[in-house]
């Protein structure tokens, strides 16, 4: 409780030190618009509810990318991981998906995929893929050898020890892949929003720079902030949930 | 090189070491020429320094690993790869943390199909045997080494297998755990007559489980102590006179490469 009310603390005297310093300065509301004047633009735009489509929008990318590139991440990561020289053949292309600017391939998807939602799921989703196939690849081979020697003295097949143990024996693993996912879903789609979106906090910011309502992109940034937030909180719930038998700072 | 003094009928022998010798592709010779023939319903143990070559020798009984030259055999059979009629406890409990400990038991027979309430009922029975049938809903992560480790012994025993090859199993409990796990374990193997391979570094806990002990070094089995002692064994044993002396007789093979009388 007391660690809360001292980052409560420093978050009000911060705010605090930034309205001062505007106010004294006489910075525009152009540059650096005062905590007040974001704090009432977003209170409107909610209050009012232009801002919640764009919220609604966002979120439903940020969730439909992080579903699809994560699930085929997994995917491929299993079989990455299972098959040796599958993973010698094909793992430079996956790394190539990593290391290729994901923006510069923004355009393409808009040529393919028109302007809009599908586009931007899609970078989205390919921005959430690679975390997952690494963890996922890493999990199932950092399965202890006595449990593996357990499985082969019990008759298991290949497909009974990667359901029954290596898939479950990874999921440590394949969570924290998880985690940085969700959190690059959400940057993933406000920066797909940016190339190829009408809608979404993305696209506003893009609409509101182009107005210069720069008190409008601070409330954005607080909004697409709050949002990543959440979401990387309900994913740490879910994986204490879903881990809660597991043994901590063991990885077996 | 000793052997046992009679050699008893091949159909009884359960373990058959005839020349094995493994060795690593690097050339790294791990166990030379090792005969060795475990009869059945025996406890047999083997002792040595850490690194000389035990662990490999019962991998190569359970059929994880093949010998680079001689022959394994399991009842008669040539040993081609792991059997279901083997039982292997390893060094740690090896328990699936995601399964509540009665699942943990179950697993030998959950991986080859669907549990039936005679199974269920099974494995409760066992876990009572090993005293822990109050913990069947527990998780690994909450039982303390010594309850791991008897979620472990139940779960080899669950299948009844005709042999068990068990890798140093008690060696991180504390003393009087250890000592209450081998009296359980002598108990339950002595039951079912099973025929048992022990790897071990303590050689007191070799000398009060074995009928006979096997002294490795450098892998080779140089000398077979077989021990004379009332069976199955009274809790009194570890403070007979005869007790110090086996143990004595073992610790001098081991370090001095001399050989004992059996």
């Amino acid at each position: 409780m007391r660690r809360y009310i001292t980052s409560l603390i420093l978050l009000v005297s911060l705010l605090l030190f930034w309205e001062t310093i505007v106010r004294l300065v006489g910075l525009s509301a152009l540059v650096v618009p005062a905590p007040s004047v974001v704090l009432l633009v977003l209170w409107d735009g909610l209050l009012v509810g232009y801002l919640w489509h764009h919220i609604w929008v966002t979120g439903i990318e940020t969730l439909l990318g992080f579903i699809l590139g994560s699930s085929i991440g997994f995917i491929f990561g299993v079989i990455l991981g299972e098959v040796d020289n599958l993973r010698r053949l094909i793992w430079p292309y996956v790394l190539a998906t990593q290391v290729v600017p994901k923006l510069a391939l923004g355009p393409i998807f808009i040529v393919w995929f028109g302007f809009g939602m599908t586009s931007t799921v899609v970078i989205t989703a390919l921005i959430c893929f690679f975390p997952l196939v690494e963890n996922t690849m890493t999990g199932l081979q950092i399965v202890a050898s006595e449990k593996r020697e357990l499985f082969r003295m019990l008759g298991a097949g290949r497909w009974k020890t990667l359901v029954y143990l290596k898939i479950p024996a990874g999921l440590p693993t394949i969570m924290a892949g998880v985690r940085v996912s969700i959190v690059l879903a959400l940057v993933g789609a406000v920066v797909g929003e940016f190339i190829g979106g009408s809608e979404g906090l993305g696209a506003s910011i893009i609409a509101a720079q182009g107005m210069m309502d720069t008190p409008l992109m601070f409330a954005l940034f607080i909004l697409i902030t709050l949002m990543g937030v959440l979401f990387y909180q309900i994913t740490i719930l879910f994986e204490r949930w879903l881990l809660r038998n597991w043994s901590k700072g063991e990885i077996q | 090189m000793r052997q046992i003094s009679s050699l008893p009928m091949m159909t009884d022998i359960t373990f058959d070491f005839d020349g094995v010798s493994y060795a690593y592709e690097s050339g790294a010779k791990i166990l030379s020429n090792v005969d060795w023939r475990i009869p059945e319903g025996a406890f047999h143990c083997l002792v040595g320094r850490s690194g000389c070559g035990k662990t490999t020798l019962l991998k190569l009984a359970a059929g994880l690993m093949l010998p680079t030259h001689g022959q394994v055999r399991f009842k008669g059979e040539l040993v081609k790869g792991p059997s279901q009629k083997v039982g292997f406890v390893f060094q740690t409990p090896a328990l699936l943390e995601w399964l509540p400990v009665l699942d943990n038991v179950l697993l030998p027979i959950s991986l080859q199909g669907a549990v039936q309430a005679q199974d269920r009922k099974n494995a409760l029975e066992l876990l009572e045997l090993v005293g822990i049938a109050d913990l069947a809903k527990r998780y690994p992560r909450q039982l303390s080494g010594g309850q791991q480790s008897r979620a472990a012994l139940a779960r080899v025993l669950l299948t009844s297998p005709p042999a068990l090859l068990m890798d140093e199993p008690f060696a991180a409990l504390d003393a009087i755990t250890r000592e209450e796990l081998q009296d359980d374990l002598l108990r339950l193997v002595t039951i079912r007559k099973t025929t048992v391979l022990f790897v071990t570094h303590d050689i007191a806990e070799a000398v009060y489980l074995g009928d006979q002990v096997a002294v490795m070094e450098q892998g080779h089995i140089p000398h077979f102590v077989r021990i004379d002692s009332k069976n199955p064994r009274s809790k009194n044993f570890r403070y007979e006179n005869d007790f110090a002396i086996y143990c004595q007789s073992i610790h001098e093979a081991m370090i001095q490469k001399m050989p004992v009388g059996m």
